[in-house]
């Protein structure tokens, strides 16, 4: 039950909750905090702050206040990798990410979670690569006292695949290069995609397998991935031939390495010829042109769900459509960004 | 289990469609509230009541799947307009009202966002989601009166104005006279006048040989002799 008292009464009463202070341009946060006894002095910072009325609490036995609620709720939120700690400011308990890694939103049970009454979650879009301690998401109770049962089936909701959020350590791969392409192979025109695959992976920490190059012969492209794979490889990625021109074979030659599951064709731009093959469960990736022409390509998106464990099918590639258009921005602020999201 | 159950009330409902999903799910969720079996044994069918508070196809789902039917005064009808259905156990006094949720529908697409289809979507999505996005669950008090317990007849009335016998105390005291409910006007039908029709005299004849006992299958013989209350009104 919430009573209200007037200020004049209000001396000795300790407040209910944390009570905000906006300075435009300067500050915002809790001027008083829950819990705070009210004194003398406090009246007239009270009154600045428009406060003529505080609010005295009894909770109901089968009530529950903000701040016990928001821990609840951040609780059945955050899955392996998210850390959060038991300090709600304002009502609002910040999680953050535990470790490096890909942030992994369960989307559906974060929009249940939200369309239950009283309680909120906002977060990062999900697959976007964070760092140990990047804030991920918030959440809050949005009432100050409410039924403790809404908030236990709004935990209920964000654990039904064991959370929402997740942050997803990526896999310490040994990745392998094929480079195809008669020129390149005949050195009649220098490589430049080794380079930039290169930068790509190390920047993912990935340990490096070597470059191999090979002509535009299904066979020797074939034989080039399984040297990789007997070098102990657990990602390939082939440049070349993956476009529509007779020429092109890079696709047969990954079919010929053992390659059974095979996706060609993402809803990305730049990346639409992008492929997504498995041999075992190794993935082969075969890069498009684009991607050395433009700094942020589909396999930007697909390289860090791949080493996250994930098994990206012709589903995922599908799904990319939306939001999978680079706005090719002068200077670019990817992943901070729509693209990919 | 889910499969063969969803079968079953599809076939019985004569199509299967999301509420058909909602239905056996509400269904299942309601027995497993009270800890009955599925189906609930005779004894735990014995105490267990059903209120659904809309007709749509949720409403045999939840009819199919408990074993609760009207004429055995285990069904109410009460007609709300709301997808929602109350369990209630007699011999536990405990009442749970399980309400879909609306939010269940708007999340369908995100549940099933391969299916552009709207029903097989959603026929997708309410599989997926689970009770706590489907399902609200309040704790009820019912107070079901004795007129409205399955068993015998407990009370008969005549209305002054038909003549009309009014059993399980729904006639209505107006005035001091006693009334069914259309002679109060609050009928659903109206120009009430007595008709002939063709074949009048049309009978399904004597009994065959050895049929008592086809009429009376085990599961039905439970109740008492006056729960067979036709025969009595005819007398």
């Amino acid at each position: 039950m919430i009573k209200k008292i007037p200020l004049s009464e209000a001396v000795g009463t300790r407040l209910a909750h944390d009570i905000t202070e906006i300075r435009p341009g300067e500050f915002k946060g809790p001027a008083f905090t829950k819990g705070h006894l009210v004194c003398e002095a406090d009246l007239c910072r009270l009154q600045r702050l428009g406060k003529n009325h505080l609010y005295v609490i009894e909770l109901a036995e089968d009530e529950i206040h903000e701040n016990e609620a928001a821990a609840i709720l951040a609780e059945a939120l955050a899955g392996e990798g998210v850390v959060w700690q038991n300090n709600p400011k304002e009502g609002r308990i910040n999680l953050y990410a535990g470790r490096d890694g890909l942030l992994v939103v369960d989307v559906p049970a974060l929009a249940a979670f939200n369309m239950v009454e009283e309680v909120m979650c906002a977060t990062l879009h999900s697959y976007t690569l964070v760092k140990q301690g990047d804030l991920v998401a918030g959440t809050r109770a949005i009432p100050l006292i409410m039924k403790r049962a809404v908030i236990e089936r709004a935990a209920a909701i964000a654990r039904q695949h064991g959370a929402v959020l997740r942050v997803l350590p990526l896999r310490a791969a040994r990745a392998g290069i094929v480079i195809t392409g008669n020129e390149v192979f005949h050195g009649l025109i220098p490589d430049r995609f080794a380079p930039i695959l290169e930068g790509k992976l190390a920047r993912l920490g990935l340990e490096s397998g070597g470059v191999s190059f090979a002509p535009d012969d299904p066979q020797l492209i074939a034989g080039a991935i399984r040297g990789h794979l007997q070098a102990g490889c657990s990602l390939i990625l082939v440049t070349g031939g993956m476009s529509v021109d007779p020429d092109d074979v890079t696709r047969q030659g990954i079919r010929e390495a053992g390659a059974q599951e095979i996706h060609y064709g993402a809803a990305v731009l730049p990346g639409a010829m992008f492929l997504c093959a498995y041999i075992g469960e190794v993935p082969v990736l075969g890069v498009p042109a684009c991607a050395l022409h433009h700094p942020v390509t589909v396999l930007d998106l697909v390289l860090p769900r791949v080493l996250a464990g994930e098994r990206v099918g012709r589903r995922e590639l599908a799904f990319m459509g939306h939001g999978g258009l680079c706005r090719h921005c002068p200077e670019c602020h990817y992943p901070r960004c729509a693209f990919g999201k | 289990m889910f499969d063969e159950l969803l079968a079953a009330s599809a076939a019985a409902h004569g199509h299967l469609c999301p509420g058909q999903v909602v239905g056996v799910r509400l269904a299942l969720l309601g027995l497993r509230l009270h800890g009955l079996a599925v189906p609930p044994t005779l004894a735990q069918l014995k105490d267990l009541i059903v209120y659904v508070e809309m007709d749509r196809c949720a409403g045999d789902a939840v009819a199919y799947v408990t074993g609760v039917r009207l004429g055995r005064r285990s069904l109410k009808f009460v007609d709300y307009g709301i997808m929602a259905a109350t369990f209630v156990n007699l011999r536990t006094g405990r009442a749970y009202r399980i309400l879909s949720t609306e939010e269940s529908r708007d999340l369908a697409a995100l549940y099933a966002p391969e299916e552009t289809d709207k029903v097989r979507r959603q026929l997708i999505a309410y599989r997926r989601m689970p009770d706590s996005v489907l399902f609200r669950v309040q704790e009820v008090e019912v107070q079901l009166r004795e007129v409205d317990l399955p068993g015998p007849t407990r009370a008969k009335a005549v209305c002054s104005a038909c003549g009309q016998v009014v059993r399980d105390g729904r006639e209505v005291r107006l005035n001091g006279r006693v009334l069914c409910r259309p002679c109060t006007g609050e009928a659903y039908f109206r120009r009430p006048r007595e008709i002939a029709w063709p074949e009048m005299n049309w009978a399904p004849g004597p009994l065959p040989p050895l049929s008592l006992e086809n009429l009376n299958p085990p599961r039905l013989t439970s109740a008492s002799e006056d729960d067979h209350d036709q025969e009595d009104s005819l007398v």
